[in-house]
């Protein structure tokens, strides 16, 4: 019996498998991650009330003017969210996320009774800039399970114009 | 003659049209509904198209209708010369469509900053993808690919596959936005659209050059020059966005140039070869070990393969790279360099084996053909040239040698003659592992082109 000549392809088709099994595993964990961060059947039906998003005094932390939803970049804004409105037994938080997705405000977690005190949840503007950056920013009320937010309450998106 | 008739047609179909061609079509199509789908739902959900754009659009259509009176009239010719004016219709059609995804892709990406900002963006990204380009095709150190299909991939990547995911990418984002928590969860989930959405695009480039350009997709080293070509092209355009959305961003503080020339080091210089090349040349090398397998299983396995590591690929980094927080000191700039390292060179390092290992083989078995070549005394490929031509220095010390004696064309009389027997070794190659649809005719032809060539060159190539 003679043996089939050495052909190096199959060792680079070899290879291929080999890292196959690794962008599987890659991938799973991709899986994974999103499950933990978005488990299934968490959806509750309970709806948070934000009453709106206004122009923002830090000075005295009070909002003024209409609700609104486009500020431009010299203009501070906050939301404003009706705790009371909750189920008393969940653990929620607030939270502002700018266009790269970076957390620019946040309130909690807490009980809604916990944050009953901070009903205005206003962004905070990067230290090294002086104006906040533009796009799209989103507000979010959030209910947390295990120690991660799962469920979004209630939303609100707020352009900030470029000019 | 006799020597000729020892070679045997590995596999012919000297009469039909490859069934690759109708699996190409197939691809193509595809691509072409995509591409109109995304242009009108841009339109109507995205963004109104400005006038200029209309006013750059009309030469694009001119250029369409050119080319199709023109590949009209050449059913009218004479055979002889059909062929000539189908391929000009062909050019001018290519030209006006890309004008026209350019023109498209230019507003959809750089808008934000202005066309001056733009331009200063793609001038500063053009000599770094030039030299990323150049390096990529010359990693083929056996027989180098045709500039006009690097330049093909390169520009699918910038202006075809860009133009193909801006609208699944938005509608996936804008879906995401709305259903998931924001945070890690969402982040995977958009990394899941950009690697799967951005490297089908990429991929569809290097399955078609596959799928039409047989003769010059050789194997796994063909496969990494185009994937890397157009994966260049990709980075290229996401750069000059990238560049132009942050300068926007940031000019109003001051810090814009700060903010561009960051992503321009971090696109163009630090993943210049790390990023979108590294993926897109998964794919390539997946689709050129395809090209040598006989197995139609295996096959669609490697390329499949091939699809699936790019993709992991591009999704661990979009996915994690909020693991790796960069800090604001002077430890960040040694922190983004080791982030880029740790995260995407392994799959780099993966890319340079299957180079190293595929120019190995590559070079082995052409040094092999050429001397069964010479053996057979045909005169294509004398004894005493197989071992310059199976070592890319000694073939330009030949060339050298030939501008030295007899000046710059001589040079290249030298360089086509080197070309046309690599070409000869490769034809070889490829119909004695039985992968090639070609008649044996071809064969005769190289060779009969090799000695003709031969003949242009004055005998410089036996010193």
């Amino acid at each position: 019996m003679r043996a089939a000549p050495y052909d190096p392809v199959r060792t680079l088709y070899r290879t291929l498998l080999i890292f196959d099994v690794v962008a599987i595993l890659i991938l799973a964990a991709g899986l994974v991650e999103f499950l933990y961060f978005e488990p299934p059947g968490q959806h509750t039906g309970i709806k948070a009330t934000i009453v709106g998003v206004f122009q923002y005094e830090p000075a005295t932390n009070k909002t003024f003017g209409p609700d609104r939803s486009a500020f431009t970049r010299m203009q501070l804004f906050a939301a404003l969210v009706d705790w009371k409105s909750l189920p008393p037994n969940i653990t929620v938080d607030a939270r502002w996320y700018d266009s790269f997705g970076s957390v620019v405000g946040k309130v909690g977690p807490g009980t809604p009774a916990q944050l009953a005190s901070q009903p205005i949840v206003p962004i905070a503007l990067p230290s090294t800039l002086k104006s906040n950056l533009p796009g799209q920013y989103m507000f979010v009320v959030e209910r947390w399970a295990n120690g991660v937010p799962v469920e979004i309450l209630a939303r609100r998106i707020i352009l900030v114009e470029r000019s | 003659m006799s020597a000729f008739a020892r070679v045997r047609a590995a596999n012919p179909r000297p009469r039909n049209r490859p069934a690759r061609y109708g699996v190409a079509i197939a691809v193509a199509t595809v691509v072409v509904i995509v591409l109109i789908a995304s242009s009108v739902l841009d339109y109507v959900f995205l963004d109104s198209i400005p006038g200029r754009t209309a006013l750059y659009g009309l030469l694009a259509v001119a250029l369409v209708a050119l080319g199709t009176f023109i590949g009209v009239r050449a059913f009218d010719k004479d055979p002889a010369v059909r062929r000539r004016h189908l391929i000009r219709a062909g050019v001018l059609l290519g030209l006006g469509v890309l004008l026209w995804l350019l023109v498209i892709d230019l507003y959809v990406f750089t808008s934000s900053a202005g066309p001056g900002v733009a331009a200063i963006c793609a001038a500063a990204c053009l000599p770094t993808t030039a030299f990323g380009l150049f390096v990529v095709r010359r990693l083929d150190r056996n027989e180098k690919e045709p500039w006009r299909l690097v330049l093909v991939a390169f520009a699918w990547g910038a202006i075809v596959a860009t133009s193909m995911v801006i609208w699944g990418e938005s509608l996936w984002t804008a879906i995401a936005e709305r259903v998931l928590v924001p945070g890690p969860g969402l982040d995977a989930s958009t990394a899941f659209s950009a690697g799967l959405l951005e490297e089908l695009a990429n991929g569809t480039a290097v399955l078609l050059l596959f799928l039409v350009m047989r003769n010059e997709f050789d194997d796994v080293v063909d496969g990494i020059v185009y994937g890397a070509a157009v994966g260049l092209g990709f980075n290229f355009l996401e750069s000059v966005a990238y560049m132009t959305n942050l300068y926007a961003l940031f000019s109003p503080d001051g810090i814009g140039g700060y903010a561009a020339g960051f992503q321009w080091y971090s696109r163009q210089v630090l993943g210049l070869f790390f990023g979108h090349a590294t993926y897109t040349a998964l794919i390539g090398a997946g689709i050129g070990i395809a090209r040598q397998l006989h197995s139609r299983r295996q096959q669609v396995i490697a390329i499949a393969s091939g699809f699936l590591i790019a993709i992991a690929a591009h999704f661990s980094w979009d996915a994690w790279i909020q693991f790796f927080p960069i800090e604001s000191s002077t430890l960040g700039l040694v922190e983004i360099h080791l982030r880029t390292l740790i995260m995407t060179g392994p799959f780099t390092a993966l890319v340079i084996a299957l180079l190293l290992s595929g120019l190995r083989y590559e070079g082995e078995a052409l040094r092999e053909q050429m001397a069964k070549e010479a053996a057979e005394g045909t005169g294509a490929i004398l004894p005493a040239e197989v071992p310059i031509l199976s070592n890319p220095w000694r073939r330009l010390g030949q060339r050298m040698q030939a501008l030295s004696r007899r000046g710059l064309r001589a040079y290249f009389a030298m360089s086509r003659l080197q070309t046309a027997q690599l070409d000869l070794a490769m034809e070889r190659w490829h119909r004695e592992r039985q992968e090639i649809d070609t008649p044996l005719e071809a064969e005769y032809e190289l060779r009969r082109r090799v000695l003709e060539l031969r003949r242009q060159a004055g005998g410089l190539s036996a010193g």
